[in-house]
């Protein structure tokens, strides 16, 4: 087995530099954080130059500048978000994110719509044809959406029978959110696992020659 | 023992911590071998790629990066086995910018090693990162080199024997996404839904829930929910392909099936402290209610 290489030291010590946080509050703590903080936006500056701007804006205009001068328009776009930082035309950076906001709501509305709220709501409105155990989940499905919705109507006062079904709606709203924790903890604990996983296969036991 | 309750409501978490770091580090050095028992959302999207034909072509999406490898790497593994096996051809891209390239190239390395007879271009081919998640799927749709000129290497697709009948995201079988974030929603919502293509998602843990949804309407096939999905996969491909047993045996080499037994120990000292810190708590409070 060969001994573990530089980078394997390095990434050992900033993971035992970031668990240190849990005894307290260190300077090692402090470093290995600042240092993920920039080397993170630095690869991501990288990234967006390399992968975005460079072949998608810079490229095509340089190649043939009559065929893709339709490309000044978003990157005109993009160096107007800027414009924020000058105090003075600071408005202008609104334009650009007025018509980012205009797309993605054009985008999502349809996404959303198409392929989420109609093929659910299919799943949920299914015609009772027999008494089976399908129907019994069905049933379920139902009830629950219709006391969450109830729950989040805000709109009028809620009387004696909506809050009983407002109150069945948080029942069905902690049973997602407990499932939803179980999940997140064993999420976590999946990335403590990875961690603890590289720190003992990859770095004590290569370096004890194990 | 009523001391013992009482020290529980003051307890240093660094002492939970040293807890959390033994359940887990343990059966790392020790594994136990707990079994894993396999769900109905595996079950389906295992059956559903045993049942695709030689030669059927998966597109694998690589949407995650390395905060969430742990969980990601070894479902995007097992179904790379499991094509490798079945002869099925597949197509990897990565629509994750953090990371998610460089651990696509590693796990293919790793598929590669382990199935030497693969042939790059002919088997499989990593068509690499693209930005732009949601319109590089919409492109995928009408033209894949359209979205992906070349491959990772830059070798134009033409020049690629598995591409060159491939035109677009329609003619392929099924799209499996392993994916932390939005990006696995997307493949469902516009691109399943938009050409009708089955998708598989392996999703993080912490996504998970919300994927129930999609499996329970059909627009889904299957799912691997985080760590405990992947290694339910991994038990049903050692189970149908015993010669794969020696992936998944050894001590070295990071599982999902070794993970879940650092899983079990710890949710059992979670639980074990959630228990003991309400009784204690509760306890107090009728102490106090009685004085």
């Amino acid at each position: 087995m060969a001994p573990p290489h530089i980078g394997i030291w390095i990434a050992a010590f900033l993971t035992l530099a970031c668990f240190t946080f849990l005894y307290k509050d260190n300077p090692f703590f402090r470093f290995a954080e600042s240092l993920f903080a920039g080397v993170s936006l630095g690869y991501y500056v990288g990234i967006v130059l390399n992968q975005t701007l460079m072949p998608n804006l810079f490229e095509p205009m340089g190649e043939n500048f009559g065929l893709n001068w339709d490309l000044v328009v978003p990157g005109l776009l993009g160096v107007l978000l800027f414009m924020r930082y000058v105090t003075k035309f600071g408005w202008v950076s609104r334009y650009a994110l007025a018509i980012y906001v205009t797309y993605y709501i054009g985008v999502e509305f349809t996404r959303k719509l198409h392929g989420e709220v109609m093929p659910q709501l299919g799943r949920l409105i299914r015609p009772i044809t027999s008494l089976d155990p399908a129907t019994l989940v069905s049933s379920v499905y139902i009830a629950g959406v219709l006391s969450v919705l109830v729950y989040f109507f805000f709109s009028k006062e809620q009387d004696a029978v909506t809050k009983r079904i407002s109150r069945l709606g948080i029942y069905f709203l902690m049973i997602s959110f407990g499932a939803a924790f179980g999940f997140t903890v064993m999420g976590r604990v999946a990335l403590l696992i990875g961690r603890l996983n590289f720190l003992i296969l990859d770095w004590i036991y290569p370096t004890l020659g194990i | 023992m009523a001391g013992f309750f009482d020290r529980m409501l003051t307890l240093d978490r660094r002492w939970i911590f040293l807890f959390v770091f033994l359940s887990v580090a343990i059966p790392i050095i020790i594994p136990i071998g707990l079994p894993v028992t396999t769900t109905g959302s595996t079950r389906s999207a295992f059956e559903f790629i045993e049942a695709l034909q030689e030669g059927d072509i998966v597109w694998i999406s690589f949407d995650y990066g390395p905060s969430s490898a742990p969980e990601n790497d070894p479902m995007a593994e097992a179904i790379m086995r499991q094509c490798a096996l079945k002869k099925l051809r597949f197509v990897v891209d990565v629509l994750y910018p953090l990371g998610g390239l460089q651990l696509a190239n590693n796990a293919i390395g790793k598929i590669a090693e382990e199935f030497p007879k693969l042939r790059y271009g002919v088997d499989y081919v990593n068509l690499g990162y693209k930005d732009g998640a949601a319109a590089v799927m919409r492109r995928l749709g009408e033209d894949i080199a359209g979205a992906f000129p070349t491959d990772v290497n830059g070798t134009p697709l033409a020049q690629i024997p598995m591409m060159q009948g491939l035109k677009s995201l329609r003619q392929v079988k099924l799209v499996f996404t392993a994916a932390t974030g939005l990006i696995g929603e997307w493949w469902i919502t516009q691109v399943h839904s938009q050409i009708g293509i089955p998708v598989i998602i392996g999703p993080t843990a912490v996504s998970a829930p919300k994927y129930y949804a999609f499996l329970n309407s059909g627009q889904l096939v299957g799912m691997l929910g985080g760590m405990k999905g992947a290694a339910e996969y991994e038990k049903l491909l050692r189970g149908r392909y015993p010669q794969m047993a020696k992936f998944y045996k050894t001590t070295r080499d990071f599982t999902a099936t070794k993970g879940m037994d650092a899983q079990t120990v710890l949710h059992t000292i979670i639980l074990m402290f959630i228990l003991l810190g309400n009784y204690a708590y509760f306890r107090q409070r009728a102490k106090a209610a009685r004085a």
